[in-house]
């Protein structure tokens, strides 16, 4: 499903963000990247969906080096990849069912569409009873729900979630990770960028670890360190 | 690309509203860049259509000493014959001339009175094969001193001098609706640049979706179009008002005679308009496609 082979992105002075990296992530799997601030996670992140881009290397996602596409293309690239933020990216003027239903009407899905599928995926997340609240009337879990909801309701073959709990205490970080947990059962595959030792350490998944931009360990049903 | 016109429609609009000082001061800019432009195209149609009236009977009248010797007048005409630059002439003796300058001064009896046979001189009329000023000048200047020659008269320095003004009349409202237009498009590339501001979030959360940019851009160029065209629409009031009050009162004939020539008729003034509208697109498009181009890049 993702493929790195030789990535190297270096920003501005010759900050080195990721160095000559080279990972597979097969469909369906659940991976955490972990390390220190800086050590280059989100920039990870961030290339798999073409935010950025590398200095040397090849990217492929679902089979296509995302390196060779031409930049009408990315949109599409991006309709097959969800994204969850630590600071949820919600619109404040829109309640919790428009949040999630601009993401189906931007991408042009027809109306009857949307009146099926938001209300769906609002069950799914446990929001169903909120659809009318506005993003402030809302938790911080709840409103994280919300932009997995948007990122998830499009069906993506990938979700990638930098820091998805970094604002949320820990009993409801564990309801957001059962959340992840049951998309990634239906076949998605998740990425997560955490700093959450106790997730980390509670899932058992396979973890990526970054040093200054260096993988310096993959392992399968890892640890936090 | 799958644009769902509501969506279009509504997004539109709500960015119109969104600052409407902005919107209205860029509305009127564009409005009075067109105008401007509009006056000028008239007033260029204008002074095209007069001078061409000064030349479809622009002659040139050698003037004769009324006791010429036949022997002179015959050398002149031989010359006059000879002239390529001379397309037709004809002798207008002392009695035609008379009787022209009775008719001339027919309403001052005083005048007419005076006038003796004797006093008017005769003369050539001379069309010339070349009507501009510069052919007509150097034709005058053969013939004046001429023996037997009292007096060469043209009416180019008339027309020279009304060429002259309105040729600065021209270039002083083109450039200024060249700088007002350019001043529109800024307008518009502001007022979009701040739209996009005020949206920064949506727009981010749509490339993060998956939006594709012409999606993210439609309704921003088309704010920026629907500006260009409210203000060419009042530009097309403006320029139909003045011309039916001022260039109306122009060409009433109790001024000068000469502007019945800004006499315009409706297809005139709307061909003006269309060249005027399509500019106003561009503006609008311009200023629109540079700040979409600046601002949105993936």
């Amino acid at each position: 499903m993702i493929k790195l082979e030789n990535v190297t992105k270096v920003y501005k002075g010759d900050v080195v963000a990721l160095k000559d990296g080279s990972f597979e992530i097969g469909k369906g799997e659940f991976v955490f990247l972990v390390g220190p601030s800086g050590s280059g996670k989100s920039t990870l992140l961030r290339l798999l969906n073409r935010e950025e881009q590398p200095q040397a290397g090849r990217i492929y996602v679902a089979g296509k080096d995302i390196g060779e596409l031409s930049a009408w293309k990315i949109p599409y690239l991006r309709r097959n990849i969800g994204s969850v933020y630590q600071d949820y990216k919600l619109l404040g003027n829109k309640n919790v069912y428009e949040n999630v239903a601009f993401a189906l009407e931007v991408i042009g899905r027809p109306r009857h569409v949307i009146k099926t599928q938001v209300p769906a995926i609002l069950e799914l997340v446990g929001l169903a009873k909120k659809q009318r609240n506005y993003p402030d009337e809302l938790s911080g879990g709840e409103q994280q729900r919300v932009s997995i909801a948007r990122a998830f309701v499009n069906r993506p073959l990938i979700l990638l979630a930098d820091e998805p709990t970094g604002n949320l205490d820990p009993a409801t970080s564990v309801g957001i990770m059962r959340l992840l947990d049951r998309i990634n059962r239906t076949g998605t595959t998740v990425v997560m960028a955490t700093h959450d030792r106790s997730i980390v350490d509670t899932m058992r998944r396979r973890v990526i670890e970054l040093d200054r931009g260096t993988i310096i360990r993959d392992q399968a049903r890892g640890v936090y360190e | 690309m799958a644009l769902n016109v509501s969506y279009v429609t509504r997004e539109t609009t709500k960015n119109l509203g969104r600052n409407p000082t902005l919107t209205v001061a860029s509305v009127i800019t564009v409005a009075v860049s067109l105008t401007l432009a509009g006056v000028f195209l008239l007033v260029q149609e204008g002074v095209d259509k007069l001078a061409g009236n000064f030349r479809g009977d622009i002659e040139l009248i050698v003037f004769l000493d009324p006791d010429i010797s036949t022997a002179q007048r015959e050398a002149l005409a031989a010359s006059l014959d000879d002239n390529p630059e001379v397309q037709d002439f004809h002798y207008v003796n002392q009695q035609q001339a008379f009787e022209e300058a009775r008719e001339l001064f027919e309403d001052q009896p005083t005048t007419q009175q005076l006038l003796r046979e004797a006093d008017v001189p005769p003369s050539f009329r001379i069309t010339p094969t070349n009507p501009d000023v510069q052919s007509v000048n150097s034709l005058r200047d053969v013939y004046e001193g001429e023996p037997g020659v009292r007096e060469v008269e043209s009416a180019t320095e008339a027309i020279k001098a009304i060429q002259d003004l309105s040729e600065k009349l021209i270039r002083g409202v083109f450039a200024s609706s060249l700088v007002l237009g350019l001043i529109a498009i800024l307008l518009i590339y502001n007022t979009l640049r701040t739209a996009m501001f005020a949206r920064r979030r949506e727009i981010e959360v749509m490339k993060l979706v998956g939006a594709t940019n012409w999606f993210i851009r439609v309704p921003f160029i088309l704010e920026g179009l629907v500006q260009a065209v409210l203000g060419g629409l009042l530009a097309l009031l403006f320029m139909m008002a003045a011309n039916t009050v001022l260039f109306g009162a122009l060409s009433d004939g109790d001024y000068f005679q000469i502007f019945t020539a800004f006499d315009f008729t409706m297809a005139t003034v709307l061909w003006a308009s269309v060249k005027v509208g399509v500019a106003g697109v561009i503006i609008g498009a311009l200023g629109a496609g540079l700040a979409v181009g600046r601002f949105l890049d993936v």
